[in-house]
């Protein structure tokens, strides 16, 4: 799992590549979390790269889109492939999450 | 070329890793689409460190056998522990409907396993849970 970040305004675009998983979970909520603790409310997860999610990956999500829903934070996703958007799907979490098709959707409106 | 693939891990969450690089190189070798090879690897992640994370509480160790087998209509995987009987699946499945804040995952991931193959069975046989797995492959056309 490798794990880039940038800012755009006050947006942090978090990009994660490789799998999202049981294994990798622990990393990725520690990213998440320095990122939260840093002040960032608004988070734009890029999942072009994500081969995979698991619920381990959802979990970490949960987490990051329980402390980003106050008033002016957001948590917006983009980038899935077929097979985290059926895992996004059958968990109920396309509907929790804001999913987008692309990055520029995204970061509309933010 | 072998059709299998075979290996046995210690009840260890750092083994999943092992397992599901194995597993992706067996899909690259045999070429198998992108959508059944994540898709298996979601369930394999998800099973494994269930069954290592419950099925050996109390005890020092134990051992998990992973058998892969690919064939022109099916992939199936095969998993034998030898932990505290438990079916994965008898389990009730969560509510999906929850909004963000009233939203739990447990249970999550065997629902998603049960969504996602086309096939699970669970059997306790001879001292060992056994779980399998199936995904059914489209046939090639002539």
């Amino acid at each position: 799992m490798n794990i880039t970040t940038r800012t755009q305004n006050d947006v942090t675009i978090v990009a994660f590549a490789g799998s999202l998983d049981s294994n990798s979970s622990p990393q990725a909520q520690q990213a998440l979390e320095g990122i939260l603790a840093g002040g960032a409310r608004k988070l734009v997860v890029d999942f072009t790269a994500l081969d995979y999610i698991s619920s381990a990956g959802l979990r970490v999500l949960l987490g990051a889109a329980k402390r980003l829903s106050g008033a002016g934070s957001a948590l917006r996703l983009f980038g899935l492939n077929d097979t985290v958007r059926e895992v996004f799907q059958i968990s109920g979490f396309a509907t929790i999450l804001a999913v987008h098709a692309t990055e520029a959707d995204a970061l509309r409106g933010l | 070329m072998t059709n299998a693939l075979r290996l046995t891990i210690g009840a260890d969450p750092g083994e999943v890793a092992g397992v599901n690089a194995a597993f992706a190189e067996f899909a690259e070798t045999h070429a198998l689409p992108a959508a059944i090879r994540r898709t298996m690897l979601v369930a394999l992640d998800e099973l494994l460190s269930n069954t290592i994370a419950y099925g050996f509480a109390g005890r020092g160790s134990g051992e998990v056998t992973v058998e892969v087998e690919l064939r022109p209509d099916r992939l199936t995987v095969t998993l034998t522990d030898d932990g505290r009987p438990f079916d994965p699946f008898g389990m009730a499945s969560p509510d999906t409907s929850r909004s963000t804040q009233e939203r739990r995952i447990g249970g999550l991931g065997i629902h998603l396993v049960k969504e996602m193959m086309d096939e699970v069975s669970y059997q306790r046989r001879a001292d060992r849970n056994v779980v399998v797995l199936a995904k059914r492959l489209r046939e090639e056309g002539p």
